[in-house]
């Protein structure tokens, strides 16, 4: 603080000259070369400049051609800084309802960090048995109670490309493994999206944050609403049109589908998820006055009636059912679709190229993008790479 | 049993067989003096043979018998059936029988001829009907406390086909020469995929068969007025155009659009590809309720079932007098039975005298219950009344009041203050109003207090005010429905039924009334004979009203009317979809996925087989005595008719001009960034607890337009610890700096160019960045602006009280804290 070293003179010159800088015109040449390609490659992919070292080296892999700049992005990702601030930051924001990157670090967090380093097919991030803890001395035991384990990790600035390992969550949460859904049985996830309510909440953010599209976007009012439960009332303050016009268009989606998770919930009391088979929490039924004649949900199974309908440009997989029974399954039906593996890339590409996808061009890289992420298994690096040097400038 | 009222007012009834009776012959017998003010007759005749009745006797024959109603005609040795003939009640009991269906009162021939019109003493014959089916379900029973339903008898309904209708064509040219250049005009701002915020469904779509698709449901070629575009902006007000911006003319616009898109495509019979059943009105079906509520004790009954747009709901218990309730503001009867208040506020009053029947009879029990249906509005609204029994906002002897997502019911009672306060809250019960058709109670008795139940459930809640007497109600106030005497106190929402009861509902009382539910429920039979070849072969529905846009079917199930009918091995039955005027509805098909095989198993031979126990919300086009419903089918029997899902077009990538090539690094980003260029940790202390207060204040976003003011100061902030950190350690400092004499001052350290090179070339080589075309250029040591900028500032800062580590963390943070760090 300029007023704490007792110098106001200092401060008022200061800022004056921060101002003065900050207003100094950018230095974006229309043509760069290797070497400013390499710095702003190495600046997106990890947040921060390249030593003097690294950005020799990596202008004189971009200077090879493509497959280069390809070995030079595969070489910036190596830096801890990939991990522990661009892959946190990507992260970060899917964890939570308010979407807030301000958020502690978490086991949720931790799973999509660990999965794109040791190159885990992120078609998984859904259907997982998997969790990333941390391999620190000092460290609290992973609890699905608290976040402790998390937060010491953070306070302490612990390197995450080096300490976190794989673990299950069938054996930290105590989950059976066919109940495990990557993500969303994380224990922030749960947190989160099981947090009282009626779990639509889930649906509605794997939506968001896996198929970057909201319901305003995938509301179709001609689906069948047989799944539509008891609680959403079907005539508004009396005006059944608001109903049949709006609502439908979204519960009778999102209901069917999250029959999947009628087995969780997310204990405020006990702080930590509640997964209870064969028996549907009591959420499910809440308002069965509003319209008795409603679905009594009974069971975890689901359908998926967006397979059908506008939303059928979704590209849902034809080797899957679209139907089936808890949140697992429920998980591979939406990343076996080509709107997911277009979304990561998406995602990956606004990350790298600080807007989304705009022009001609743009859009058909992100399909070529999406075409070789799918074709590397799923290898979110390959996303990263090919979109940081799409965008490393000409 | 319901106790007789005397009546104050006059009243006149002529049964069913008048006209039958006083036809055929030159005689004229003149119509009973309505206006007549008449007590009702004294019986001294013979005993009540057998308990049915004196039943009779004390709940019809007291209302029918004087003389300005039934009794003038239909008295001894006048017109028969004499069944208000008061020589011998016995003798009228059996007469009366010839006109009464005591298992369903209300389709009682007495109650029909007076429904049409005849003789009725009030200016709504239906209000007539409904009262006289009261009288007649108090005698049947209806006011037990048995919660035992009657069995409906199925009768065959007649056998009609689907009418004509207008359907879409499949090409879109008409469309687009009509509707589409109004909506791409004025709603592809948002309804359309290259919006900035998208909104489904995309009917404005720069894709005309996209578009064309997604217009289909919000447009209906048959009533143009019904459809969703007009509505939006005549009732709704949606995003209206013009200049000055006008509702009326856009929603004009776009009527005539519709019309002429109407216009051009010709009535068409049902589509013949289409498996369809018979078809029938909703009144055609068999009245399916109507019974089993418990209302012995109701002194006050209103059921909306008035003409809309007339100004009067009437107190339909019976009891007299009649608390009629006149409308004023924004309140207005609506179809399918029910009075809806609006947004400007309005009420249903009755008048000063009326009301008094409550305080007479209640004053007398001690207790009291009110019992709605009501559909709120929303749940935001506060001090918002729902029934009233009142002066002012002060004052009254009940009051049941929405707060939001809680009831505060209002009593006055020797327990409380003249303002029935303190109120009884719902707050056990967290969000126990919906906006949704709910079934409350509101029930004072001096042991419990006041008790709320909502849809049969008591709330919880436990009224520490008890043992309170009535006996200072006020007789001046008045009742009334959605607001306060004093107007300021509205509610907005819809009501399907009222009543005031002069006991304490018990809780089996209140679930009974909840379980008889509300408005006309009706037994819809669609024929399915011909397309199995089974004779008397129906899918049974249950239908209603659900409000005045649209209708609930509910419980399809296969019957046959030949109760020797057992299925022969397997009918299977999938897909139906319900039709309304010649088309399958657009929306809500809650049984296009059903798929059942009727069997004997399965099936009996009195109630069928239910195919689902779902229901669904069908659209109203036309009104209740004018739409035709029909079902289709996928599946039924060897017939089938496939449903293909037509391929959406394949969406039009959004493509735009390119916004800026780069962007800003944000807060983790500028953090790690001023530690690599530093080299001081970022876990320092200092460093890091300058950062955990500044983190949500620095750039949260990579877009270069979004960073602050508030953002630049925070960056500022740190990168004056960052560097102070730098300049203080006694090994990044020298290191960084290397030659630097700290402890030098100011004036001799930076009183040369070569001084002041010192610094600003170390953080040039460690900040701004090595010989980059991106980086502001090192031109050493003239026309370079960066360099010359921490000339000025080093030389002005050396000039006063500053020591040199303090210059060198000032020029240090003027670099670090810049565009060069924070653009990447």
């Amino acid at each position: 603080m300029v007023h704490r070293n007792g110098n106001y003179a200092a401060g008022v010159r200061l800022s004056a000259a921060l101002a003065a800088l900050m207003a100094l015109p950018l230095f974006t040449p229309a043509l760069a070369g290797p070497t400013e390609q390499a710095a702003r490659l190495y600046g997106r992919i990890t947040g921060v400049p390249p030593s003097a070292t690294v950005q020799a080296q990596l202008s004189a892999d971009i200077a090879q051609g493509n497959a280069g700049a390809i070995a030079a992005a595969q070489l910036a990702m190596q830096n801890p800084n990939f991990y522990n601030v661009t892959l946190r930051n990507f992260a970060a924001p899917m964890t939570n309802k308010a979407q807030s990157q301000f958020v502690p670090l978490n086991d949720y967090t931790a799973l999509i960090i660990g999965m794109i380093r040791d190159n885990v097919p992120f078609n998984t991030v859904l259907s997982a048995d998997l969790l990333y803890v941390g391999n620190t001395a000092g460290a609290p035991a992973y609890s699905p109670a608290n976040n402790n384990h998390y937060q010491y990790l953070d306070d302490n600035g612990v390197d995450l490309s080096q300490a976190l390992q794989p673990a299950t969550q069938s054996g930290l949460l105590g989950l059976p493994t066919a109940a495990t859904a990557g993500v969303m049985t994380t224990a922030a996830g749960s947190g989160a999206f099981f947090f009282k309510g009626t779990n639509r909440a889930m649906v509605r953010f794997t939506m968001i944050n896996y198929m970057c599209n909201d319901l305003p976007q995938i509301m179709d009012i001609t689906r069948p609403p047989d799944r539509i439960r008891q609680d959403p009332t079907r005539s508004p303050g009396g005006d059944s049109r608001i109903f049949l016009n709006s609502c439908i268009g979204c519960h009778s989606g999102m209901d069917a589908l999250a029959g999947a998770f009628a087995y969780y919930d997310f204990n405020v009391a006990t702080n930590q998820m509640v997964y209870t088979p064969s028996q549907v929490q009591g959420k499910y039924a809440i308002n069965t006055a509003n319209f008795p004649v409603g679905y009594v949900t009974v069971d975890d199974s689901w359908k998926n009636y967006w397979r059908s309908g506008s939303n059928q440009v979704m590209g849902w997989s034809s080797a899957l059912p679209g139907t089936g029974n808890g949140a697992k399954a429920f998980g591979q039906e939406m990343a076996g679709s080509q709107q997911f593996a277009t979304c990561q890339v998406q995602k990956v590409f606004q990350a790298m190229c600080l807007r989304p996808p705009s022009t001609a061009a743009d859009q058909a890289q992100v399909t070529q993008i999406t075409a070789d992420f799918v074709a590397a298994n799923y290898n979110m690096k390959t996303a990263f790479a090919e979109s940081a040097v799409y965008c490393m400038g000409q | 049993m319901k106790r007789f009222n005397a009546a104050p007012y006059c009243l006149a009834l002529i049964a069913a067989v008048l006209l039958s009776a006083c036809s055929g012959g030159a005689s004229v017998t003149a119509n009973p003096n309505l206006q007549a003010n008449v007590s009702a007759q004294v019986y001294s005749g013979p005993a009540p043979a057998t308990a049915d009745v004196q039943a009779f006797e004390t709940n019809l024959w007291v209302n029918i018998s004087p003389a300005n109603r039934c009794g003038n005609c239909h008295k001894a040795g006048g017109q028969v059936p004499q069944f208000a003939r008061a020589d011998d009640i016995n003798l009228a009991y059996a007469a009366a029988l010839t006109v009464v269906n005591l298992s369903q009162p209300e389709t009682s021939i007495m109650v029909a001829k007076v429904a049409g019109g005849h003789n009725c003493w009030l200016a709504s014959a239906q209000a007539c009907a409904d009262i006289l089916t009261t009288w007649i379900s108090n005698w049947a029973g209806g006011n037990s406390a048995s919660t035992g339903g009657t069995q409906i008898q199925l009768v065959a309904p007649p056998l009609q086909t689907v009418g004509q209708t207008k359907v879409y064509p499949v090409d879109p040219t008409l469309f687009s020469q009509t509707v589409y250049p109004v909506v791409t005009q004025w709603c592809s701002r948002c309804h359309s995929e290259s919006a900035a915020s998208p909104q489904s469904p995309y009917f404005a779509s720069a894709n005309l068969e996209e578009a064309y698709l997604a217009a289909q449901p919000k447009m209906d070629l048959n009533t143009p007025t019904n459809s969703r575009f007009y509505q939006r902006l005549a009732i709704d007000s949606h995003n209206c155009w013009g200049s000055p911006v006008s509702c009326p003319n856009s929603a004009a616009t776009m009527l005539a659009a519709i019309q002429a898109f109407a216009n051009g495509v010709q009535p068409t019979a049902v589509d013949p590809t289409l498996i369809v059943s018979g078809a029938l009105g909703l009144t055609q079906g068999i009245v399916a309720s109507g019974g089993g509520r418990y209302d012995a004790h109701d002194i006050a009954k209103w059921m909306f079932k008035e003409t809309p747009g007339t100004s009067t709901a009437f107190d339909t218990s019976g009891v007299d007098p009649g608390m009629d309730l006149t409308l004023a503001g924004d309140a207005q009867l609506i179809s399918g039975w029910g009075i809806t208040f609006g947004p400007a506020g309005g009420r249903a009053q009755a008048s000063t005298s009326t009301s008094a029947k409550l305080l007479n009879m209640i004053g007398v029990s001690g207790q009291y219950s009110i019992e709605l249906w009501m559909n709120p509005a929303n749940v935001t609204q506060t001090k918002a009344e729902i029934a009233s029994y009142s002066g002012g906002d002060t004052t009254r002897n009940f009051t049941v009041t929405q707060n939001a997502f809680e009831f505060a019911a209002y009593g006055r009672s020797s327990g409380t203050d003249l303002n029935g306060a303190p109120p009884l809250n719902t707050a056990a019960n967290p969000m126990l109003i919906q906006s949704a058709l709910q079934h409350v109670v509101v029930t004072y008795d001096p042991t419990n207090g006041r008790k709320v139940y909502v849809n049969g459930v008591f709330t919880g809640d436990t009224d520490t005010i008890t043992g309170g007497a009535l006996n200072n109600w006020d007789s001046s106030f008045a009742f009334l429905l959605g607001n306060e005497t004093s107007g300021d106190r509205p509610w907005q929402g819809t009501l399907r039924f009222a009543a005031i009861h002069d006991v304490a509902l018990t809780q089996q009382q209140v679930q009974q009334n909840f379980a008889a539910g509300v408005g006309a429920v009706y037994d819809l039979l669609f024929d399915i004979s011909s397309l199995i070849n089974v004779p008397q072969s129906y899918i049974l529905f249950s239908a209603s009203q659900y409000d005045s846009y649209s209708y609930l079917f509910a419980r399809p199930t296969f019957i046959n009317l030949n109760p020797n009918y057992v299925p022969s091995g397997s009918l299977p039955i999938q897909g139906i979809r319900i039709g309304i005027n010649g088309a399958e509805a657009a929306v809500d098909q809650a049984f296009i996925p059903l798929s059942v095989n009727v069997n004997s198993t399965d099936y009996n031979a009195t109630t069928g087989q239910l195919l689902s126990p779902l229901g669904t919300v069908i659209l109203l086009e036309n009104g209740a005595a004018n739409d035709q419903f029909f079902l289709t089918f996928g599946t039924i029997g060897t017939l089938t008719r496939a449903y293909p899902d037509p391929a959406p077009p394949t969406p039009t990538p959004v493509i735009t001009a390119a916004p800026s090539d780069v962007g800003v690094r944000v807060f983790d980003e500028i953090n790690a960034t001023m530690a690599a260029q530093t080299g001081v940790s970022p876990g320092l202390s200092a460093v890091n607890t300058v950062y955990q207060s500044l983190q949500q204040q620095l750039p949260s976003v990579y877009d270069i337009s979004s960073v602050s003011a508030a953002a630049q100061i925070g960056i500022s902030q740190l990168a004056m610890q960052y560097c102070q950190a730098l300049v203080n350690d006694p090994v990044l400092g020298p290191s960084f700096f290397p030659g630097m004499n700290f402890s030098a001052a100011p004036g001799a350290a930076f009183g040369t160019t070569a001084g002041m090179d010192q610094i600003i070339t170390p953080l040039y080589n460690n900040l701004i960045g090595r010989n980059l075309a991106t980086q502001p250029p090192d031109v050493v040591p003239t026309n370079d602006p960066v360099r010359q900028e921490l000339y000025n500032l080093i030389t002005g800062l050396s000039t006063g009280s500053s020591t040199t580590p303090v210059v060198t963390m000032a020029a240090c943070t003027a670099v670090l804290g810049s565009a060069t760090m924070l653009v990447k």
